[in-house]
């Protein structure tokens, strides 16, 4: 028989090495799945980190693949820090990148410094809109927004699909069948230091989340609300607006993820390049303990492992399907971890007392 | 729309139907139990996904259902004990939980399906036949429709009583009951919740694993990366909306079921609206069920809130 | 006619912590017998009736069963040798049937036998004179009702001593006579009964009464021989010790509560047409057993609860259009009964409690918050407060009752300009602390707020109150003047009877 008691907080010291360990019990596992396909795992893991941190073009492509994790990691950070189960980042993100692309084709023809910004503004107005009618379903209709924002992710997977094949969207006089024609140079995110837009922004994006959760109102309604509602009813909070703003912000950071993908390395619109990017987040902003900056630091390892797995595949016999399969294991762990940091456990009978 | 609602069609879109809700029956039976016994398991999916790779690597080994079944279930059970491990024994949120697992056996089937495949592809294996009721399925209209099904379709259809009978009559159901309603007053009776919980988990899991072989049985020869398609959402949806009882549930089940297969239909027959509006039917149905349902009465009062003895 | 008893304790003794809830109690019950167990709230009856229900298990002393000592590790072993409780918080499952409820816990093999059970069950409830129907769901009933289904469940396994916590707290007049009348059946088929009660009418009822204070039993008189005068007494342990702190006084009225009534579905209201008024300077003083109503009384002044019908004004201001934000603004402050899940958001530090709820205007610059304001806030509240916690940045979850009160002390006070609800603000604190509140309560006093004072400890409110409202079942039974009222008077009051017009 296990007993729980709760910590009233555990040491920094307790935390980091629960957290470790779950990492490193998650590495053992990712290790037992290579054995299994019957690859060496030397060869395995070595190729993995080859193409995450090779050299500079690899590193570089790393963090490319880091900064829509980053987006969706913070979508996940606003979201569930307020005790709200938005896991419709896959969606937020396509809605997003729709959004901007729509607002592309309107403003053909404009000069970038127009044109950049509105496809921004478009997009994050888009992921939000999608996320702050979950959040509505929620506070008026008593709709979970667990099941909402997932049967909207499929909806609105099916509205892309519709949309590119056969639909509006489609490339005209083209083969490639699911993808939009190119977007216009005025539209592409500008390039620094070989990296898009995306990065600064998501750079900047981490910061500034970490400045609302920690120094605003909202953010302080938002980290209550996740702790314990009702103290905040008591004092006035009105708690389904809260709800609202948070989910709004939550959808709007997972546009820009799309926008990134989108605008910032694909040039065009297509299902393939934004598959998975909102449900990576999720694990993303969960390892990084829902901390701004953590999740920065999970981004950009979950960044350079998607980028090496490529490289690996190629080279070994180890799908590149290890590494959903390794950040799936590694939440698990870590999530296990969490509790030893939470509650005091003890082991043995039930009632020492009873004589 | 006219050309969809000949007879003919009709009957082929119920009787299809009934195929599909077998899917979402039997996960929908398994989580109404887990539910019932006070776990909000959100693992679902994952679960269903776990039973469709389990079915598919046994038939393809052994071209046995019988085999498939039992991986499937197996499989069921080993997601439902690394879900109770987490929820039961480690008080972990149910919802952190069963999202988590979802990402997991997202990742893992992919993996594991792909070093199955890496040789090359298996020969893959026939859809199993259906099992026609003689003289009840010969009778117009509804024979066919509800008397040509599957094996395991008239199993699922007739679970839907056994399983109200479970809870409603018999010990072990009252008990898993009061574990969703009110646990301190079963460990008042020196009853263990955990083991309740864990045993509503691990039979739970094994139905949705079973609604994931029967997709790869009837329905599929190959596994797909996330095959499953929200099937495991639209169970969860259609308990919430059955307001925790196994008739409403399967009425809701029945609903998704329908749409679901119109889909299908409409894609085969070049209806003038795009067919991915009908695919987008089911989910977009699920929230509105779930906005004007809105009877909540038969939710457990205890339901997703880990038990801390105290 | 006294045989040998049929439950007979014997210096039992229950310790939680260094709190002795139970100090070498010892009583007996004899079959046929209805003892009561009187004493204020924290006595030890409960803590006594959990012990005698295998809910517990006693440090000390034992538990005598028809001359057989017991040890019970669970409430099943209790019910199986007889001793059966029926609880004051029901231990009910709401979404099951009245027979579900019954029969839970006490079935072998895989069906349950509905058929016998419910045969049984109809027998008792005919021989009683209970009506409740066996396949009803007992979500659907009447609070009064699921006292009937908590005294059958008790019934149905043949307890031989039936212990009863509170039961008429929920039961109307007529359902409370009605229980009389079981309990005389009961008597009569030869059960050992104890009753638990803070009801005078309903002590007076009894053969014997055990009076307990602070876990000891102070006083056993025979029903016959005692009067309720003498009870009380007992039960408050000496003449109170009237100190009449500071006379003041009021001023114009300031918070007037017009009529207001909170309804609820299918049970008697949880509040009944509440009307009263308190003037600036003044301490209203709100008696009465803890689940009376004075916890919903101070929420719906303050905001928290929708109130059916009437209307509460502030300085003449109606407050209808308000919510919990805008009536707090007025100068309200409200200290709520639950400290650590209704005052105090656990997980943030003591700074950032201090700062909930205004956190949008006084610790707000601008779009962020003004964080060194708030560090200032709490450094002046750590130290006018005397909180003790290694920094601002402590935990609330991590204070000890008493620091974590004064963090809510210290947030209300500031905020309360006008009217001050203060709701049991001393409940489960030591002695220092609570002479520390009282101090600040009458300093708001003599700023000139309008304090409304709910508490369960008598002697505190008439040392501190100037008029004070009694409430038993949701309504107000009258308002007294704390000079010149006694304890007697309102104890009565708050055991039910009316006050006589005087």
């Amino acid at each position: 028989m296990i007993a729980f008691e709760r910590r009233e907080s555990a040491g920094w010291i307790a935390q980091a090495i629960a957290y470790l360990l779950a990492i490193a019990a998650g590495l053992l596992a990712s290790v037992v799945l290579i054995t299994i396909t019957g690859a060496d795992v030397a060869d395995g893991l070595g190729a993995l980190w080859q193409g995450a941190f090779g050299d500079a073009e690899a590193i570089g492509q790393s963090l490319a693949a880091a900064i829509p994790l980053v987006f969706t990691g913070l979508a996940t950070v606003v979201a569930f820090r307020a005790g709200i189960w938005n896991i419709g980042q896959e969606g937020q993100v396509f809605a997003g990148a729709m959004a901007g692309y729509w607002m592309s084709l309107q403003l053909a023809g404009a000069p970038a410094i127009v044109a950049v910004p509105a496809v921004v503004l478009a997009s994050v107005a888009g992921g939000a809109a999608v996320a702050a009618l979950c959040a509505v379903l929620k506070t008026r209709f008593d709709v979970n927004e667990i099941i909402s924002t997932m049967m909207l992710n499929y909806i609105i997977v099916y509205l892309l699909s519709y949309l590119l094949a056969g639909g509006p969207w489609i490339e005209a006089g083209s083969t490639a069948y699911h993808q939009t024609p190119l977007i216009a140079d005025t539209f592409r995110l500008p390039e620094l230091f070989g990296l898009h837009l995306g990065a600064p922004l998501a750079l900047l994006a981490t910061a500034a989340v970490a400045l609302v959760i920690g120094r605003t109102p909202l953010g302080f309604e938002l980290r209550g609300l996740g702790f314990n509602p009702v103290a905040l009813r008591y004092k006035g909070v009105r708690v389904a607006t809260t709800i609202v703003m948070a989910m709004a912000i939550s959808g709007a950071l997972s546009a820009l993820a799309g926008v990134s993908e989108v605008f910032g390395i694909n040039f065009r619109l297509r299902a393939e390049v934004l598959n998975g990017l909102g449900y990576t987040g999720i694990i993303v902003g969960m390892i990084g303990a829902l901390n701004p900056w953590g999740t920065l630091v999970a981004a950009l390892a979950f960044g350079a492992m998607a980028n090496g797995a490529l490289y690996m595949s190629v080279l070994t016999d180890v799908p590149s399907a290890l590494v959903p399969a390794m950040q799936g294991i590694l939440l698990l762990f870590v999530l296990g971890a969490a509790v030893l940091t939470r509650y005091r456990l003890r082991f043995g009978r039930k009632d020492g007392r009873h004589g | 729309m006219a050309e969809l609602l000949t007879p003919a069609i009709l009957l082929s879109i119920l009787s299809a139907s009934v195929g599909a809700a077998t899917i979402i029956l039997l996960a929908a039976l398994g989580e109404l139990l887990t539910e019932r016994a006070g776990i909000w398991n959100m693992g679902v999916e994952g679960t269903m996904l776990c039973g469709c790779l389990a079915a598919y690597v046994a038939m393809c080994e052994t071209s046995s259902p019988i085999t498939a079944a039992g991986a499937a279930m197996l499989a069921g059970v080993a997601a439902g004990l690394v879900i109770g491990f987490l929820t039961v024994s480690l008080k972990v949120d149910h919802f952190v939980t069963g999202l988590g697992f979802n990402l997991l056996a997202s990742g893992l089937t992919l993996f594991l399906f792909r070093s199955y495949t890496a040789g090359g592809k298996p020969a893959g294996y026939a859809t199993i036949d259906r099992w026609p009721i003689p003289f009840l399925s010969e009778i117009p209209g509804i024979g066919p429709i509800l008397f040509n099904q599957h094996l395991l379709t008239y199993a699922a259809l007739l679970l839907v009583p056994l399983v109200s009978v479970f809870l409603a009559r018999t010990r072990p159901g009252l008990e898993c009951r009061a574990a969703g309603e009110n646990p301190e007053f079963l460990e008042a009776k020196g009853i263990s919740v955990a083991k309740r919980q864990y045993g509503a988990l691990l039979v739970g899991s094994a139905l949705t694993a079973l609604g994931g072989c029967f997709m790869m049985l009837a329905f599929a020869n190959e596994f797909r990366p996330d095959i499953s398609g929200g099937r495991g959402w639209l169970a969860i949806v259609a308990v919430i909306a059955g307001n925790w009882r196994p008739f409403r549930t399967m009425i809701a089940v029945i609903v998704f079921a329908v749409l679901d297969s119109l889909a299908v239909h409409a894609q085969g027959m070049g209806v003038a609206i795009p067919y991915q509006f009908f695919l987008m039917l089911p989910y977009a149905a699920s929230i509105l069920l779930l906005a004007v349902v809105r009877t909540r009465s038969g939710q457990p009062a205890r339901l997703g809130i880990p038990f801390l003895r105290r | 006619m006294q045989r040998q008893p049929v439950l007979s304790v014997r210096g039992l003794t229950k310790t939680f912590g260094p709190v002795r809830a139970n100090d070498a109690v010892s009583f007996d019950v004899g079959a046929g017998e209805l003892v009561c167990l009187f004493g204020e709230n924290g006595a030890g009856k409960s803590t006594l009736s959990a012990c005698l229900a295998g809910l517990h298990s006693p440090d000390g002393g034992e538990i005598v069963l028809n001359g057989e000592p017991v040890r019970f590790s669970t409430a099943a072993d209790a019910i199986v040798a007889g001793i059966a409780l029926v609880h004051q918080h029901f231990l009910l499952v709401d979404d099951f049937t009245v027979l579900e409820n019954i029969v839970l816990g006490h079935e072998r093999g895989l069906f349950v036998n509905y058929r016998a059970a419910e045969k049984k069950l109809r027998a008792l409830c005919r021989r009683y004179g209970i009506s409740v129907r066996p396949d009803a769901r007992v979500g659907d009933l009447t609070v009064g009702e699921r006292q009937w289904v908590e005294l059958l469940k008790a019934l149905y396994h043949e307890a031989a001593v039936l212990i009863l916590d509170e039961p008429t707290a929920t039961l109307d007049l007529q359902e409370s006579r009605k229980l009389f009348r079981i309990i005389d059946e009961l008597k009569t088929a030869g059960v050992a009964l104890v009753l638990i009660s803070h009801s005078l009418a309903e002590v007076m009822r009894s053969d014997r009464v055990v009076v307990l204070r602070q876990g000891r039993v102070v006083g056993e008189r025979a029903t016959s021989e005692t009067t309720p005068q003498e009870l009380t007494r007992l039960m408050i342990g000496r003449e109170v010790e009237r100190k009449h702190r500071g006379s003041s006084r009021p001023g114009r009225p300031c918070l007037d509560v017009e009529h207001v009534t909170i309804r609820r579905p299918g049970g008697a209201p949880i509040l009944d047409d509440i009307s009263f008024s308190v003037a600036e300077g003044e301490i209203f003083g709100l008696a009465g057993v803890a689940g009376n109503g004075q916890k919903p009384l101070m929420e719906a002044i303050a905001g928290v609860l929708p109130f059916s019908s009437g209307r509460v004004l502030i300085d003449g201001e109606l407050l209808a259009d308000l919510d919990v934000h805008g009536i707090q603004k007025l100068g309200v402050g409200h200290i709520p009964e639950d400290r650590l899940s209704e005052g105090l958001v656990g997980d943030f530090s003591i700074a950032e409690n201090i700062a909930l709820g205004s956190h949008r205007d006084v610790f707000a610059d601008g779009h962020f918050l003004n964080r060194g304001a708030i560090r200032v806030a709490a450094a002046v509240a750590i130290a006018d407060y005397q909180i003790a916690a290694p920094s601002a940045e402590t935990r609330a979850r991590a204070l000890s009752g008493g620091n974590a009160q004064r963090v809510v002390l210290a947030r209300e006070l500031a905020a309360a300009s006008r009217v001050l609800l203060a709701n049991q603000p001393t409940r489960g604190l030591d002695v220092g602390v609570i002479e520390y509140i009282h101090d600040r309560l009458i300093e708001k006093r003599a700023a000139g707020c309008a304090v409304v004072l709910a508490s369960s400890e008598l002697e505190d409110l008439l040392n501190l109150s100037d008029r004070i409202g009694v409430m038993f079942q949701g309504r107000l039974m009258g308002i007294v003047d704390a000079r010149s009222t006694s304890i007697e008077e309102i104890g009565l009051m708050m055991a039910g009877q009316k006050r006589e017009a005087a």
